[in-house]
């Protein structure tokens, strides 16, 4: 534990000090600002980023020729891929493009509209979506003839944060029932988590919507590629971040009208941009990461949401590996038969895969926590992982301790539990810890199921702001330690049941010894 | 008393039970002895049901105990068993392996069992050992523990499966040493073992165990000095007897002499002989024989003598070949230094000869 400590410090001030010196490296950006390219016809063969999932990868492939189309997740990654020169230019929407030009003026924007983005909310495809979606379109017809959608459009796109005021939808009374509204939390100014509370364009005018028809708001943030597919598997009553409308997407869910009929830019690196130009200050980064907002609280949420998922897989999936082993132990041929396909089936898919059915699928028509569901997901990929454990531990316990046990009289309980249980414990116990580790690692894609664990925490802050590097390193070091913390009371257990560690004094504890 | 009654044992491809009938009385030590694979540690498995048997029955004081009702946990706490490879629990030191059953099983206080316990390691000599671990201890240390552990459940019979056969020969004395105190305590044993000396001394009936069945049965001298049946009979000879057989050129000589070695160490010939033997066999079957027959058939037979000590080299080999033919050789004058006499035969017609060399 120590050792560890001390390595873990060690490349901690490694870390700092990298960044310490990068970000010495950091110039203001140029005065200039033209961008590297000045039209889209120039950008042809180049390499465009998109945002899985979303409307660009179509209109880049029709305007941009021969472009090569790299995905990414969220759009933090997009920037970051731009600024490090991993792409030539990415489409955007105007009015995020002009949000994020507040923080940024090493980027611009080509002059030029390669398309419009209609988007709306989405609907799940069944008769109360499509009344809702009846009810949202008059909703939303009567703000274009007030003249209001305009302003709001106005509002979301104003510098200064304090002018982006909106109603508090948590309190909204419940007179005709509560809605879910799923968006992505990550996409400003349509959507994202300012102090605590998702706002944005989208979510003010769902707000407004719920406040109109009696509604009571729930606001549940999802990842973009998720989004689609958790309308559809009818897990929210609707959902917006942006999302354009286009004919795939309508058949299999109900579209609104357009809530906005927004330019798609194309945004590049502005000329004579030094790459050091994007490296903040260490204490402004930091002060951006977890000050501003009371952003740790969100890091807190995040370790919170992460713990528990971990912990309480560990546990139940190391129960779980137990009874799976209890009953195939005997060779029970139909308890060995579901077992080996329970872990063909777990073991043969991506823990993601594993994540995504459950939820949708399995789940899908059931109101059920992502939490709950990563649980289970990584109780059955821990359980099964538990299990191989057992088989190979107890295997490789020489058989002859069985035979001992029963001729001396134990029966076949005792027998496995107190003397060949704790000798196989002692050949698993290391390959245990490792799992533990491999499983902290593997619950960073909860995030898929709107799960805010501490991956989805440092996306979410970044996408506020718009820091490459600094919530991704603290999202690392925060892991860690985590993973050092449940190692060394895994170690701890380890040399706890170690019978070789015991002490003369504890081997024969409540025994005099006479001579 | 067990009685066992048409015991059958089968097994996927073969069948090392057939039809086993015995019945043994308290206070027998019985020695169950035979040829390798002929389902010995298997009997004894199944007395105590590690391994099922096929059919028949065993009853123990009277209850049988194949019967499926039957508490076979309970069964077994009176039936101690001591294996091959000693299997000493590895997580727990001496002291606890001996304990442990008698406190879990027959609840005695942990004070209690303790102190049995070390009169048994004390029994066994190796009082000094409680608090060693299995993997700290010397396999006939184990296996001396592994008995104490057995004891310590006061079984109405000890079943002992080749106890001595995953020993060095160095360490075989002191655990036969212990089972001989037991015989002085008259505890009730069977033993299944390859060490002839042993069984004889102290068992006081002999299984002589082959074709699936307690072929033959009897007292020691009866078994070990006048055998009845032809297997017995042959089985003995073979341990009195060691015979080599070499048909060709590339014959497997480390082995044979190994198996001169091993003879020698089963009948206690002295290390002098062995050594003696050991040498007159290279150098007249070997060096001498194989460089001048063509067709090397040659046929080995040794026995020994025992009220003399001496041991009786037979070499049978085709031909008229007469050694003294390469008395001016180094293997002929090994072979008459180290042998006490040399005494050539060949048939009349000339198609066989045979030296016999007298070692002391």
């Amino acid at each position: 534990m120590k050792k560890r400590l001390k390595t873990l410090t060690i490349l901690f001030i490694g870390i700092i000090l990298t960044s310490m010196v990068t970000a010495g490296c950091s110039r203001d950006s140029s005065s200039s600002d033209e961008g590297v390219y000045t039209s889209v016809s120039e950008l042809s063969g180049k390499r465009i980023g998109v945002q899985m999932g979303s409307i660009f990868d179509s209109v880049s492939r029709e305007n941009i020729p021969d472009a090569q189309i790299l995905y990414f997740s969220t759009f933090p990654d997009i920037v970051m891929a731009l600024k490090s020169n991993k792409i030539d230019a990415f489409p955007n929407l105007r009015m995020v493009q002009t949000q994020y030009m507040h923080t940024d003026d090493s980027v611009t924007i080509i002059d030029e509209e390669i398309g419009r983005n209609p988007a709306g909310y989405v609907f799940p495809k069944n008769k109360k979506g499509a009344a809702l979606r009846d009810q949202m379109n008059e909703f939303l017809q009567s703000l274009t003839e007030s003249g209001e959608l305009g302003q709001i459009e106005e509002k979301w796109c104003e510098k200064d944060e304090s002018k982006k005021t909106m109603i508090d939808y948590t309190e909204l009374p419940d007179i005709n029932g509560k809605l879910t509204f799923l968006t992505e939390g990550t996409f400003p100014p349509f959507s994202y988590l300012r102090e605590d509370l998702v706002v944005g364009y989208d979510v003010d005018i769902a707000a407004r919507f719920c406040k109109e028809y009696g509604y009571a708001l729930d606001v549940v943030m999802m990842n973009f590629e998720a989004l689609m597919p958790a309308v559809t598997a009818g897990k929210c009553d609707f959902a917006a971040s942006g999302i354009a409308i286009t004919e795939e997407r309508a058949q299999s869910v109900y579209f609104s009208d357009p809530n906005i009929y927004d330019r798609i830019v194309v945004v590049v690196l502005k000329k004579d941009t030094g790459s050091g130009a994007f490296f903040h200050s260490m204490a402004d980064s930091f002060r951006k990461t977890f000050i501003v907002e009371s952003r740790y609280k969100l890091f807190l949420k995040g370790i919170a949401a992460t713990l528990a998922i971990n912990i309480l897989s560990i546990i139940f999936g190391t129960l779980l590996g137990f009874a799976m082993y209890m009953a195939c132990r005997n060779g029970n041929p139909l308890a060995n038969k579901v077992t080996e396909f329970f872990v063909w089936l777990i073991r043969g898919m991506p823990a993601v895969v594993l994540l995504m059915l459950l939820y949708y699928v399995i789940f899908g028509k059931i109101s059920i926590s992502g939490l709950a569901v990563a649980v289970i997901a990584f109780t059955f990929t821990f359980g099964v992982s538990m299990y191989g454990m057992l088989v190979s531990g107890v295997k490789a316990v020489d058989p002859g301790q069985t035979k001992a046990g029963y001729a001396l009289g134990f029966d076949d309980r005792s027998t496995f539990f107190h003397l060949i249980l704790p000798q196989a414990a002692q050949h698993f116990m290391p390959a245990y810890r490792g799992e533990i580790v491999a499983l902290i690692k593997a619950s960073a894609i909860v995030g898929y199921i709107a799960v805010e664990d501490l991956t989805r925490m440092g996306d979410i802050i970044r996408s506020r702001t718009y820091e490459p590097f600094f919530p991704i390193i603290s999202v690392a070091i925060i892991y860690f330690i985590l993973a050092a913390i449940l190692t060394a009371i895994t170690d701890r257990v380890i040399r706890n049941i170690d019978p070789k560690k015991r002490t003369k004094e504890e081997i024969l504890k409540g025994i005099e010894i006479h001579d | 008393m067990i009685e066992i009654r048409h015991l059958r044992k089968e097994f996927e491809s073969s069948v090392p039970l057939k039809d086993i009938n015995a019945v043994i009385n308290d206070g027998d030590v019985i020695a169950v002895i035979g040829p390798s694979g002929t389902g010995k540690s298997t009997l004894l498995n199944c007395m105590n049901l590690l391994e099922r048997p096929t059919s028949g029955q065993i009853l123990l004081n009277g209850q049988d105990i194949t019967e499926k009702d039957c508490d076979i946990s309970q069964v077994r706490r009176k039936m101690g068993m001591v294996f091959q490879s000693f299997n000493l629990f590895g997580h727990m030191t001496a002291i606890e392996n001996v304990m442990y059953a008698p406190v879990k099983l027959l609840g005695l206080s942990r004070q209690e069992a303790y102190d049995r316990a070390v009169e048994l390691l004390r029994m066994v000599g190796l009082a000094e050992k409680q608090m060693n671990y299995p993997d700290q201890m010397s396999g006939g240390q184990k296996q001396r523990v592994a008995i104490a552990r057995t004891l310590a459940m006061d079984p109405d019979i000890i079943l002992f499966d080749e106890p001595t056969s995953a020993l060095d020969p160095t360490m075989i004395g002191e655990v036969q040493s212990v089972i001989r105190e037991l015989v002085r305590q008259k505890k009730t044993m069977m033993i299944v073992t390859h060490e002839m000396q042993f069984a004889r001394d102290v068992s006081n009936r002999v299984f002589y165990m082959d074709e699936g069945l307690i072929y033959e049965e009897g007292t020691p001298e009866e078994i070990f000095e006048h055998p009845k049946k032809e297997k017995t009979i042959h089985f003995m000879r073979r341990l009195r007897i060691l015979e080599i057989d070499i048909s060709s050129h590339s014959f497997d000589f480390a082995d044979a002499v190994a198996r001169i070695d091993q003879y020698c160490y089963k009948n206690h010939i002295s290390p002098k002989v062995n050594e003696k033997l050991q040498s007159v066999f290279e150098e007249l079957c070997i060096q001498l024989l194989m460089s001048v027959l063509k067709d090397p058939a040659i046929h080995v037979t040794i026995e020994y003598d025992q009220p003399q000590e001496a041991v009786e080299m037979a070499v049978e080999y085709p031909g008229n070949f007469r050694i003294e033919k390469a008395r001016k050789t180094l293997p002929y004058a090994v072979l008459t230094a180290k042998s006490e006499s040399v005494v050539q035969e060949t048939l009349p017609d000339g198609s066989k000869s045979t030296v016999k060399v007298r070692i002391k």
